[in-house]
């Protein structure tokens, strides 16, 4: 069913999308792959969180770079990525290791798999929620900063005259556009792979209380807020450092 | 850099200290709970056993003796002692810290931990999403929140309808079509790019799932008794259907949105524009946001599913049972949800030339001439 899908999919991207919709595809297919290398390389025992940082920038170099050529505005969303990577290491990383959001949850616990699956695996679950969350903002993010430096570029080259501060303004309010969007991107992702959960809450009658202190529930949220987060923290980010990019230029 | 400077610093002031605030309320709210929490004071680890995992590799086992203050109800300021153990890789235990809150079943001296209170993290990471967003976005940034609230409200009373024996299908059926409706004129506003967003949004999902209904009965059975949190065996498929399109939903809306309104405002400012030179525009803005959507759901769906395919991988699974058993459903939400923001852009394009252009459906032909 994959593979039908996979093919689906090629199919519609070369349709719609003619060369550049084969590049994209196979942009894709590497992005897929270094997931994977990801993944295996935090089983294999290697720190998941130093790893995850690596496999980011190859991400960053790959999605940006080759998708949008090598340029000063490229320079600055993937500085403004890498920021907010780290930022959101430093930052939510803590958070999440005291909230307790890694391993099974209290529903998981008690399911088939926790019981034949062997947890003496020698591998930080904390440090790998953590990547996990790294990962998942990443694609929004990368997505707002590319979105706020092409702009913010093409302001600059249609009006040469225009301050840094003009710039960063101007950044600041094609941002605003952007992002109701991707919220909205987030948020029904988040809605569709939670209806299980939430027919599950319904179902045991669980009280508001422990829903909201469950780990289930912030294992799903966690990582939509932080993805949110990082993508409103990329806005003023990625304005500031594609403003100073392409005046210094000149 | 920012034009006004000062303002800033007091609004980023501001929203630390709301921040922060809102944090030490919910941290210190044990009052409003029913069930008895306590607070860790002092813990101590001691090394108790090691254990081979499946690898070979050794996993370290800690006792904990832990000595906690209760936080509420009749015996509030009483210390208590609690056991618990944890394993370094924490995969089925709770480590716990001196300083966490913990809900507990209260003992004679002693008590047994129920479970890590957990609302204050979750109220400080909501805090702060909702006042960056009110700090960047303003009056628009309110309405983003008032709209996901709204949405909120109609998924839980549709499942609530669910549970009351409402078929799936037609649930799914009406949410989506509210969803869209709702979503998109808070984004587009009262405004005919609204309309042909909203349009072209159904049709996608509509193919979408005809596509998925097709691959779905001429391909193997999925399966379904992999996916996490069962409930209601019979429904699983159903239940994934409603996940698919309702995840997706988003990004097409992002999709389509986009293209109308690009579309509307090239309409507005060159009212003569040949329908060709439209649909090349229409083009261009497909080529550039397709590719960075598409990438938007694959690290937001794979991305849960990383520690379960690590805990998996130690235990020796091979990635061909992973894809086919564990990352199946990810992986076809990905691949749907990717298919419907590839299909939202000729159809997005279609809707948008055909109700936007003066010419509309007539002289169709003289174009092409």
């Amino acid at each position: 069913m994959i593979l039908t899908l996979l093919i689906i999919l090629f199919f519609l991207m070369v349709v719609v999308g003619g060369n550049r919709g084969v590049d994209s595809f196979f942009s894709l297919a590497k992005t897929m792959v270094a997931m994977l290398v990801n993944i295996y390389l935090i089983a294999w025992g290697l720190p998941a969180i130093p790893v995850t940082l690596l496999v980011s920038v190859f991400f960053v170099a790959t999605v940006l770079y080759a998708q949008n050529g090598v340029n000063a505005k490229m320079h600055a969303a993937a500085i403004a990525v890498l920021i907010v990577v780290i930022i959101v290491m430093l930052g939510a990383g803590p958070l999440l290791y005291r909230a307790g959001i890694s391993g099974y949850n209290e529903i998981e616990q008690y399911e088939e798999i926790s019981m034949y699956l062997s947890g003496n695996i020698r591998v930080s679950m904390a440090a790998v929620s953590i990547s996990a969350v790294v990962l998942g903002l990443l694609g929004a993010v990368m997505d707002t900063a590319v979105a706020i430096t092409t702009a913010v570029n093409e302001v600059y080259v249609n009006n040469q005259s225009l301050t840094k501060a003009e710039l960063v303004q101007s950044g600041l309010h094609v941002g605003k556009d952007i992002l109701g969007t991707t919220v909205n991107t987030l948020f029904f992702a988040g809605l569709g792979e939670s209806i299980m959960l939430a027919i599950l809450f319904m179902r045991n009658a669980e009280t508001i209380a422990s829903i909201i202190n469950s780990k289930s529930l912030l294992q799903e949220v966690a990582g939509l807020l932080i993805g949110g987060i990082g993508c409103l923290a990329i806005i003023p980010l990625s304005s500031v450092l594609v403003a100073g990019f392409v005046v210094k230029k000149k | 850099m920012f034009k006004l400077q000062k303002r800033n610093y007091i609004w980023i002031a501001g929203l630390l200290f709301f921040s922060i605030a809102v944090f030490l309320f919910v941290q210190k709210n044990s009052f409003l709970y029913q069930d008895t929490i306590v607070k860790i004071v002092d813990v101590t680890n001691v090394l108790s056993n090691t254990e081979e995992g499946p690898n070979g590799e050794e996993e370290l086992y800690y006792n904990q003796e832990i000595t906690a203050v209760v936080q509420n109800g009749e015996r509030k300021g009483e210390r208590i002692t609690l056991a618990n153990s944890f394993s370094k890789s924490g995969v089925n235990d709770e480590r716990y810290r001196k300083g966490d809150y913990v809900f507990v079943a209260l003992g004679s001296s002693n008590g047994t931990i129920i479970g890590k209170k957990r609302d204050g993290y979750l109220a400080v990471l909501l805090a702060i999403f909702l006042s960056l967003l009110l700090y960047f976005n303003g009056v628009h940034g309110v309405m983003i929140c008032v709209s996901l609230l709204i949405n909120i409200t109609l998924f839980i009373v549709a499942l609530l309808q669910y549970e009351k024996g409402v078929p799936l299908i037609r649930i799914s059926m009406i949410l989506m079509i509210a969803f869209s409706i709702l979503t998109l004129l808070f984004a587009g506003g009262m405004h005919k790019k609204t309309l042909v967003a909203i349009l072209s949004t159904l049709l996608t999902t509509l193919l979408c799932y005809g596509i998925y209904e097709i691959v779905l009965h001429t391909n193997e059975r999925l399966p379904y008794e992999m996916m996490d949190y069962i409930v209601n065996p019979k429904d699983l498929s159903d239940i994934f259907l409603a996940g698919i399109l309702m995840g997706s939903l988003g990004a097409v809306c992002d999709v389509c949105i986009s293209i109308a309104a690009g579309v509307a405002e090239i309409v507005e400012k060159k009212p003569d524009i040949k329908r060709k030179a439209l649909i090349q525009s229409v083009r261009e803005m497909g080529y550039d946001i397709m590719g960075t959507m598409i990438n938007v759901l694959f690290f937001t769906y794979i991305s849960g599913a990383i520690p379960i395919v690590v805990i998996k991988i130690k235990n020796g699974y091979t990635l061909f049972h992973m894809i086919h058993f564990q990352l199946v459903f990810e992986l076809i939400r990905f691949l749907m949800g990717a298919i419907g923001i590839v299909l939202a852009i000729p159809v997005a394009g279609f809707c948008s030339v055909v109700l936007l252009h003066k010419d509309g459906w007539h002289r169709r032909r003289e174009d092409k001439v």
